[in-house]
Order: C-alpha cells, then structure tokens, then sequence
C-alpha cells in the first residue's frame, strides 16, 4: 500500500533520516516509535510531501509519489493529522469538517464560480455521507456547531480525525493521536483507530508515544532512533528486540 | 442639512473607489498573509494599461477608424443636434469613445492580471514558507521596480484618458437641497460597489472562498487537506489586479494618469488598516468614513488639510484599537 524505500533527509549538516525502509500493508495499523527527536515528524512530512527526501523514495499503490505535493497526494487518498493541533480555529467543527471534503468536491475555484449549481447539489450528496460516516460515526454530532475553541483537547483531536475521514482516505496518517491525553481519552481514541480499520478498511500509519497504545493496535512497529531504523517487526519481536531495549533503557553494563 | 450633504455624497464617491482599491490589499493579505505595500503601483501600471489602449492605441494607423472614434452618420447628426452639457450630449460623446473604453478596460485588466501572476510566481512564490514579513519586504522592493517600469515603457507627463461611463452633470434636490454630481463619478462608486459586494459574496459563500480562508489560517495544513494553496494564492493576486486595473482606470479617468496614482495605495493601506486587515466589512466602512471625512474637512477647511486630516483619525482609531475597527485579534501588526 504505501511503501518507503530507503529515504534520506537531510537539514544542512543535520541528517533527520538515514535510510529508513519499511511496508505499511493495506488494511493493517502500522506504528512508528521512537525517542523525541527520532525523526518520526521528519519521516511523516516526507510521506505526506511537505520535505522531499534527498534521495530514495516513496510510492503509494504502486506509483512513485515522491515529487508530489502534498495536494496532489491528497487528492491520492492521504489523509493526515498533526502533532500540534491544526485546525482551523476560525471555523466551526462542520465547517473544518466539510473542508475535509473539500478533495471530493470536484468543483474548483473556477468551476464553482460557474456551476454554482452542480458545487451545491454535490455538497448536499456529500453532506450525507459525512452525517453518516463522520459525524456519528465519532460521536460528535453534539458539538457540530460550536467554535474550535470551545472544545477540549481531546474533542479537538477527535475532530482533527474526523476532518481526516471526511477525505474518505485510502491511508490514514496519525501524528501522535493520544499525545497530551488522560487515560479515558485515550482509550476512546483507541477505539475510534481500530473502528476506522475495521468499518472503512483504511491502512492506518501512526506515529506515537504511548507504548501501551502502540503494542495494543498496531500490527507492525517501525523503531527510529537518531534517524536510523532500528528495528521493524509485530508488537512482540519489538519488545523483545535488544537494539529497541538500548535505545528505550540505555545499554545493560 | 444644506451644503453638508452635498459634501457628504462626495464622500461616499470617493469613498466607494477606496473601498475597492482596498479589496486587493485585504484579499492577498487574507490569503496570503502579505500586506502589499506595492497595490498603489500595481494600480498605476493598470492605469497607464488602461492609458495604452484607450488612449495611445487609438492613433495606431493600422487599427479600424471606429477604434479611435466610433461616428456613424446617424450618431454625427445626433451630436450636431444636441446642446451644449446636455445630458444627451454626454451620451453621445461617450457612446464614440465606447469601442476603446471597453477594449482598453478589458485588455488593462488582462495585463495586470499577468503582471500579479508574474509577481505571484516569481517573486513571492519562492518565498513559501520563509516569514511572511520577507513577502512584505519584497512587496517594498516591488515600488521601485514597478516605478522604474513605468519610466522605461511610458513618459512621465500627465495625460488624460476617456471615462468609463458618460459625464454628465446631475441636478437634483435631496431635502430641499441642490445637489450637484457628474455622472461618471456616480456610476464609478455603483462599479466599485457592485466589483466589492461580487468578490466579497463569492468568498463568502463559495467552496473557492473556503479554500482562501484555510489557506489563510493554516498553509500547511490546508495542503495536506488537498487545497492547492498555490492556486489560491494566485487567485488573490489576480482579484487584486483586476479590480486594481479597474480603479486605475477610474482615478485616471477622475484625476489624469500620472506616476502619483502610485501613491494612492499608501492612503488605502492606512484605510484599510483602520478598517481591520482583514476584514471586507470593516474596510468598507473605513473607507466610507475617510471618503466622508476628506470631503467635510476640503469644505471647511480648504484642500491643504485633505491629505492630513483623515489619516490623523486613522491614526487615532488604530491607537485605540490596535488590530482596527473590525479586525480579528490575531491578525499580525506590522
């Protein structure tokens, strides 16, 4: 489904990534993990266009997609959300929502100048496949009209991944879902994730801090330290993995 | 009431042109989050464009008579028959001169739409994702290369071009006061109303207008939700430039074409800063209450304080209310 092929990312003399390689199969809940500064956004950015690597690739279904913008690939079916919250705060959870949309309207800033009628029937279709699929499908249909602001940050993430499925996307990318969570948020989100899987049968990759999170959904764990890939495997060669246990505990004397 | 009033409707006329000029600058500042210190010159380019074709293109040997003057016999007859400022005559005269007011309106906003995309392209583009206080640094830059453009293609001496609608006086009583208006001005601030409640509207409710405000709020962001964040950019410049183009072509027909439309964009700024950067409704209503102002001060006070006076009360209204009258709070000061 998506496949990154040794990348390598580079800010002047700092080397962010150094050869990473791995398979998210379709379907399944692939993890990335590391200590802070391991280069998991770096990795992220490069997935979803916003850094282009300086050498190695990316490719989605089997196409390179390594020089396209990051509209281009979402209009591919990829879907993100962001560490640091990015939503936007001036509009109302249904409007931040419907922007999600935004990439299956196929009206653009022209056409819908001129075909005002076709943007609106569209928008009406669309609205109820967002009712449905969206919307009470994560339980938020109480807070559809109220201002970003008002809500607490777990609503606040929870309305980030619901701007991510209105895009109906083949992948999901998820920057730290739970970072900043308490527990009952957490497990709420936790749930949210394996739904989505199940109910749309979207490839989902994440990148967390949350070990228990991480160890309970994923199906394949991704380990980056300083940039390099440590290990890759199932939840259970991870834990196991000596490389993993150095760069979590420090080294056994 | 008496003369105030007819100061008043002056106002509101003048105020109607600054209001949209100020579209172009509130538009790329949404979108792009760079206030345009360049829109003044952009709007003299579209004004000397305007200049070209109307005026210049005219004594083109090779171009059809009815390019410079369109006189069918019938419309000769007419004009030998009416009088004087009759509003018939006024009719007449702009009626011969219709052919390359519309030809020079329509290729001046074709150019200076290439003009902004060529801006937007190379000079701002490149700068994606630098602070946008480096945009503003270039849109400084820009004066003087617009200026230095102006001076290669065209001469430095004020020239006067056609208006756009026919002049004639206007006559009424409003209150049992005399008014007095000429017709072009009157049907400029219907233009510049219409242009401003069009792009304002269309933004609003437009899936285009959502995909403006995104990229405003969030550039990133919106790219990873699909937006084209480039086209909207470009977008912007080009609303800019077309009713920037179209405001230079009524302040020259109002004032002459002159290298000192240049600097009316710098008396916009401050309107639409009073207004709130960001805001169309706000920037409307500065740009009535300037428009007012300037005429009430010319008529108690005489044309030296004109310039002054107006941008003292901006300068009041953003002490007291730093991100203007109806800006939002984060808006960014400069």
């Amino acid at each position: 489904m998506l496949a990154v092929d040794n990348v390598h990312l580079s800010f002047g003399g700092v080397k962010a990534l150094k050869g990473v390689s791995f398979d998210a199969a379709a379907g399944e809940i692939t993890g990335v993990i590391g200590p802070n500064g391991a280069g998991k956004t770096s990795l992220f950015n490069v997935i979803s266009g916003f850094y282009k690597p300086q050498q190695g690739s990316v490719s989605f279904q089997g196409e390179d997609i390594t020089n396209l913008a990051p509209d281009r690939r979402a209009a591919l079916g990829m879907a993100r959300t962001f560490q640091n919250i990015a939503l936007f705060r001036g509009m109302t959870v249904l409007d931040n929502i419907k922007l999600g949309c935004h990439t299956r309207l196929s009206a653009n800033v022209w056409s819908a100048m001129a075909y005002f009628g076709k943007a609106q029937r569209e928008e009406l279709a669309l609205r109820e496949a967002i009712e449905r699929d969206v919307i009470d499908f994560l339980e938020i249909d109480h807070i559809r009209k109220a201002p970003i602001t008002a809500l607490s940050y777990g609503l606040q993430k929870r309305v980030e991944l619901a701007r991510a499925l209105a895009m109906k996307p083949k992948i999901l990318l998820l920057d730290e879902p739970v970072a900043g969570m308490n527990r009952e948020e957490t497990s709420d989100m936790a749930r949210f994730i394996l739904d989505v899987q199940e109910r749309f049968g979207t490839t989902i990759v994440m990148v967390e801090h949350d070990m228990h999170l991480v160890m309970d959904i994923c199906s394949k764990i991704v380990v980056l330290n300083f940039g390099e890939q440590i290990a890759s495997g199932t939840p259970e060669e991870i834990s196991n993995d000596p490389h993993v246990i150095d760069a979590y505990l420090g080294k056994a004397a | 009431m008496g003369v105030v009033l007819q100061f008043v409707i002056n106002g509101l006329m003048s105020g109607a042109i600054y209001a949209l000029i100020a579209i172009g600058i509130v538009a790329v500042y949404k979108s792009t989050r760079v206030v345009n210190f360049a829109h003044g010159y952009v709007i003299m380019i579209g004004a000397y464009l305007y200049y070209t074709f109307a005026v210049l293109m005219a004594d083109v040997p090779w171009l059809p008579a009815w390019y410079a003057a369109w006189e069918p016999q019938w419309l000769l007859d007419q004009r030998a028959g009416a009088q004087m400022f009759s509003v018939e005559k006024a009719w007449l005269d702009w009626l011969s001169n219709l052919p390359r007011i519309v030809i020079g309106l329509i290729l001046a906003i074709i150019f200076s739409s290439f003009l902004a995309m060529g801006i937007e392209r190379y000079t701002m583009r490149p700068l994606l994702g630098q602070s946008s206080f480096a945009m503003i640094m270039v849109t400084v830059g820009l004066i003087s290369v617009l200026s230095g453009i102006k001076g290669i293609l065209w001469t430095g001496d004020a020239a006067s071009v056609p208006h756009l609608a026919p002049n004639p006086p206007i006559r009424f009583e409003l209150f049992d006061t005399p008014i007095f208006i000429f017709g072009a001005n009157l049907v400029s601030m219907i233009i510049a109303l219409v242009v401003f409640a069009g792009i304002v509207l269309w933004i609003r409710y437009s899936s285009a207008g959502v995909s403006i405000r995104a990229a405003s709020e969030d550039q990133s962001t919106a790219y990873s939700m699909g937006i084209d964040v480039t086209s909207v950019f470009r977008t912007a410049w080009i609303i800019a430039a077309a009713t920037g183009a179209i405001a230079g072509a009524i302040l020259a027909a109002r004032d002459g074409v002159s290298p000192s439309l240049g600097l009316f964009g710098f008396s916009v700024l401050a309107i639409v800063l009073m207004g709130g950067l960001d805001s169309f409704i706000g920037v409307l209503i500065a740009s009535f209450v300037v428009g007012i102002i300037e005429a009430l001060v010319q008529w108690q006070l005489g044309g030296g304080w004109v310039e002054v006076t107006p941008y003292i009360a901006v300068l009041i209204v953003i002490l007291i209310r730093p991100h203007g009258l109806f800006g939002q709070q984060e808006v960014e000061r400069i």
